[in-house]
This record gives structure tokens, C-alpha cells and sequence, in this order.
């Protein structure tokens, strides 16, 4: 029996089709929602031992044995059989996929990564304390965590402000079918905003300040306060400016993106970073239209996100008034024009554009089980009509907050999808799959082989114990583009589009040996 | 990422991605259809729901 009959992967079971010449990625911060008023154990209590149980017991992965960094000790995280990771960020449990050169994968593997998260919490017994929440905001501190998108683009990518205006175009107006949605809006942020050439107090805008918005349609729009800036805690930009590839610096640059919701609905995760990966590549070509730079991008997005009446109308730099809808139509004609036929993930993506656009100048209730803040809005107005609550009612900010659950038994996504409202994208098979599983086609599929290797090779380990001289000389040390095990030499992974399957194999039968 | 100066990284042959079901067709939303959530079991997920999980729900920032 070969390998490869041993331990099939989803595109053994399913061929993913490839979106030209990009890897995928997302990041994932998950909140915890304890039930009980006062319970015996804090949030960070439980995603300690979701952490633990998910390394110690169930042995999806190896955990680090050195310091990573500053806030990321031995044993704070560690790379899964999937080649994705899991650790603490901040407090929050946190799960980046593998890198994936498919729609097809990256949606898989997101999944994966939740129902990773969330079968530890159901093995532990927690289920009845606490639930695993998929979403990006505290209404009541007005706490905010990320869902980060990454996307390889080459070095020559023109990352300058000029270059990068149609994308920021597509990002700021992206929302209307990306975005979550939710009950009301966050205070004034603790930052600075660039008007003009100016730097100034965001609280001095006095725009919406204290507004008690009903509902908006992101969820991370007021917490963007900035168009290009390199922080990820503070300033947050629409597009982060830090340059850190995981990849030959000579060949690629990673595009990291937190600006964008946590998606509940496949469809939009999907079409989120298709259209997305579509302008990054009209950009590259130079095909991407020049005209739609807009004029104040922090404020339009978070006027898109406001607007009540869903008119979405910005000003360009040009002094022109466009509807968010016509930009994103400029772009996907752009696109139509440039990019049909090169691929079958590419057509499929440009035709769901195509019809979602079309769909949102109608009624939104057609975007429901499509679109996250679509459904939710929904959802909600459906319970209003029936308790008579006005949106004040606190019982519509706990509904938003259970429809990000991911016990599938009380989510109210889950609801929408056990009730057939929600088109699937993927499948629960390939979701099971790429729990443990990496893609067979990107560099994951080497760093998995590693991370198998180890798990049967170092099962003694344990990051808590270990001695000192271990933690000195740990046995390992993995990373997304470079790992060594002790004893050989570093084994750098520069490509993410190479597997380097064999090379590991090589290489670990050295060390075997 | 110019196809030109990438190599090409398809390994063929390839499936298509799964097509999402229309809305007409089956998979998407019916709202039209079965009118409100009254009428499903939805409405009984959202009056289970703990009123004030929200005001519970008390996150760190991150990033």
C-alpha cells in the first residue's frame, strides 16, 4: 500500500481546482462565551485546557518547544498534523489555516479549524459552560478580535499608496457581501486618523460619536482608523503595512489584511477571497481600474457599514459620488474582461460576483444563507416583529452574539443551515479531512510530514516539563517557512508553492538514521 | 503574480469547485417560500437564547 493510499487528503477526495498563482490564508482570534454568572473559571482558564486537550490528548499537533517571541512562551501554541496552527494570542485561542491553493482548501481548512476548537470543548465536557464564538466584537467593552487574510502576491506587487487605491477601493466597499453585521456601534477608538494630510484625534470627528445605531453591516469598520499603518492592536489600517513574507523576500510579499468579519456563511469566506485574490491580480497585470480611488477610505468604510437606508454612496477622489455597488461592478467587470476562463475557480467566483451583486439591489432577504449580515439582520427583524422589541432590547445583542456559536445545536447559523437556507461550498467530509490533513499541493504538505514525524518520534515531550536543557536545545523548532530538528541542519521552505514532501521525507530518514 | 514569470502550479485535471445552489434551485435562501422563522424551528433557537449572555460575554482585545 503506498503512502498516498494510506493517508488520502481532500483532493484525493475531491480535486480542488486552483485559483492561479495564489496561496490563501486566514487567521482566526475565536471569543469564549462562559455561561454560568459566576464561574468558576475564567475564559483564559478554558482556553488553556481546550489548548491542552487538543495537543496532550487528541495529538492534533506538537506544540513549541522555544519561545517564539515576547508573548508566545514554550508551549504557548503549536503547529497541527494540518500544517495550520493553534495557540493563545492576547488571550484568545487563535487558529491560522494552512497555506492553500484553492477556494476549495482554504475554505475546508478554515472550517477545520473550528470544528477543531470546537470538538475539544464537546470531548472535555464543556459544552454546557462555554461556547465557542466565531465573531469579532464585545458589545459591551467594545473589545475587538481579528480575522486576518493573507494573500501571496509577488515582490514586484506595486505596495505604494498609488498602486494599492484599487484595491483599498474593493476592501472599503467589499462589505456589503462580506461583511457580519451587528447590533449597534462601537464608541470612538483610542486613535488617530489620517484626514488629509493631517493626523488628528478620531473622538474629534464628532461624526457618529455616541450615535446608537440599530445595526450595521461590518463588524470591523469602527475599529479601522487608518488606510496603510503596521501595527495589528492599535491604529489598525485597512491594509497592514508590515512586511513579512514567510517566503523568499526576494520572490514574494504576503498581502495581510485585518479589516475584514469572521464569516459564518462558506459562500462569503469563499467569495470574500476570491474577489479579493481577483483584484490583487488585476493589480499585478495592470488591469485594475485607476478611477475608483476613493476620497476619505476610513470614512467611507465605516459609512458603508452605517447607512441605514443601504444607499452605500461614497465620494471618489475625483469628487465623483459612486454607490458601493457601482465600484464593485467596475471591478468585476475589470475582471470579467481580464481574468475569465483562466481557471474554473475564477469563473465560479466571477459568476457568484456577478449574481450577488445583482441580488443586492433587490431585497436583502434574497441574500440570506449567503451573506453573514443578511442572515443576521434576518434573523433579527423576524424576532422583533414576533416579541415586539425595539432594537434597544438587550436580547438583540445576545441573539447576534449566538449567531456566531459553533455548537451546532444552539447557533443560530446553524439554525439557518439545518433548516436548508445556507448553499455549502464545501462539505463535512472535506472539513473532516482537513482537520488533519494539509493540502497535497502547498508547502503545508511538507511541514504536515514533519509534524507527523514528530508526533510519533517525540510523544514523551512536554513543554510544561521539560528540562532546561531541552528548552535550550529544544528537539525542534518549526516555523511557516524554515524548521530544524536537532542534531541537523535547518530545513528553509521558501516556496509556499512547493510541497517539499520528499525533501522532508529525506530528511527525516537522515535523522531516523 | 504574472503567469509568465510564475511557474504554473496546476495540477491537473482538476474538478470544478462545487457550484453554490441558486437560490431557485433548492440550496439557498427561501424566504419567500416558508415566510418567517415563526414557521421553523429557528424561532425556537432564538427564544432559548440567555438574555444577558451578552453582557457576559466580556473579551480581551486582540488583534
Amino acid at each position: 500500500m503506498s503512502w498516498s493510499d494510506r493517508c488520502p487528503t481532500f483532493s484525493v477526495v475531491q480535486p480542488p481546482s486552483l485559483m492561479l498563482n495564489r496561496i490563501f490564508g486566514l487567521e482566526t482570534e475565536y471569543g469564549l462565551l462562559i455561561h454560568k454568572d459566576r464561574p468558576d473559571h475564567s475564559p483564559t482558564w478554558f482556553a488553556h485546557q481546550i489548548r491542552d486537550h487538543l495537543f496532550h490528548v487528541q495529538r492534533r499537533g506538537v506544540l513549541d518547544l522555544h519561545h517564539r517571541g515576547h508573548d508566545e512562551p514554550p508551549g504557548n501554541g503549536g503547529f497541527l498534523r494540518n500544517a495550520g496552527r493553534v495557540y493563545l494570542d492576547m488571550g484568545h485561542l487563535e487558529y491560522a489555516s494552512p497555506e492553500c491553493h484553492s477556494l476549495t482548501d482554504i475554505v475546508a481548512s478554515d472550517r477545520a479549524g473550528d470544528r477543531l476548537l470546537q470538538h475539544a470543548i464537546e470531548d472535555l465536557g464543556f459544552s454546557d459552560d462555554v461556547s465557542l464564538i466565531k465573531n469579532n466584537i464585545d458589545h459591551e467593552t467594545d473589545a475587538t478580535f481579528g480575522s486576518h487574510e493573507n494573500y501571496l502576491v509577488s515582490r514586484r506587487f506595486p505596495f505604494s499608496r498609488r498602486g494599492m487605491a484599487p484595491l483599498v477601493a474593493h476592501l472599503v466597499t467589499r462589505q456589503i457581501f462580506t461583511g457580519s453585521g451587528r447590533v449597534g456601534s462601537a464608541g470612538p477608538q483610542d486613535a488617530w486618523i489620517q484626514m488629509d494630510r493631517l493626523i488628528i484625534p478620531r473622538a474629534a470627528l464628532n461624526t457618529r460619536a455616541g450615535a446608537r445605531l440599530p445595526f450595521q453591516i461590518s463588524q470591523r469598520a469602527d475599529f479601522i482608523v487608518n488606510d496603510f499603518f503596521e501595527w495589528v492592536q492599535h491604529n489598525r489600517a485597512i491594509v497592514n503595512t508590515r512586511d513579512e513574507p514567510l517566503a523568499d523576500p526576494n520572490q514574494y510579499r504576503r498581502i495581510h489584511l485585518l479589516l475584514g468579519d469572521s464569516n459564518m456563511t462558506e459562500y462569503a469566506t469563499a467569495l470574500k477571497l476570491g474577489t479579493t485574490g481577483l483584484v490583487l491580480q488585476l493589480i499585478e497585470e495592470g488591469h485594475a481600474p485607476q478611477e475608483l480611488e476613493i476620497d476619505e477610505p476610513v470614512e467611507a468604510l465605516q459609512e458603508i457599514s452605517q447607512d441605514q437606508e443601504r444607499q452605500w454612496l461614497i465620494q471618489l477622489r475625483s469628487q465623483k459620488t459612486m454607490s458601493a455597488l457601482d465600484i464593485q461592478e467596475q471591478l468585476l467587470d475589470a475582471a470579467m474582461r481580464h481574468c475569465k476562463g483562466q481557471d474554473e475557480e475564477t469563473d465560479w467566483v466571477l459568476t457568484q460576483w456577478e449574481t450577488l451583486l445583482g441580488d443586492l439591489r433587490g431585497d436583502y432577504q434574497k441574500l440570506v444563507g449567503r451573506v453573514d449580515w443578511a442572515s443576521k439582520l434576518w434573523l433579527l427583524e423576524c424576532f422583533r416583529e414576533a416579541e415586539r422589541l425595539d432594537w434597544h432590547d438587550p436580547m438583540l445583542k445576545s441573539l447576534d452574539l449566538e449567531y456566531h456559536n459553533l455548537n451546532q445545536t444552539k447557533g443560530l447559523f446553524y439554525g439557518l443551515l439545518e433548516e436548508g437556507r445556507v448553499p455549502r461550498v464545501t462539505t463535512d467530509t472535506l472539513i473532516g479531512l482537513a482537520m488533519d490533513q494539509a493540502p497535497k499541493n502547498t508547502r503545508a504538505y511538507g511541514r504536515s510530514e514533519l509534524v507527523k514525524y514528530l508526533l510519533g518520534s517525540w510523544s514523551g515531550i512536554d513543554s510544561d516539563q521539560s528540562a532546561d536543557s531541552e528548552r535550550l536545545f529544544p528537539p525542534y523548532v518549526i516555523n511557516w517557512s524554515i524548521f530544524q530538528v536537532r542534531g541537523r541542519a535547518p530545513f528553509p521552505m521558501p516556496d509556499p508553492f512547493k510541497t517539499y514532501v520528499e525533501d522532508v521525507r529525506t530528511h527525516l530518514q537522515d535523522v531516523i538514521a | 503574480m504574472k503567469p509568465s514569470t510564475m511557474p504554473e502550479r496546476r495540477e491537473g485535471p482538476v474538478d470544478p469547485m462545487p457550484q453554490s445552489p441558486r437560490p431557485e434551485e433548492g440550496g439557498g435562501p427561501r424566504r419567500q417560500e416558508t415566510g418567517s422563522p415563526e414557521k421553523d424551528n429557528l424561532m425556537k433557537r432564538m427564544r432559548k437564547v440567555d438574555p444577558k449572555q451578552a453582557e457576559r460575554y466580556r473579551q480581551r482585545t486582540g488583534e
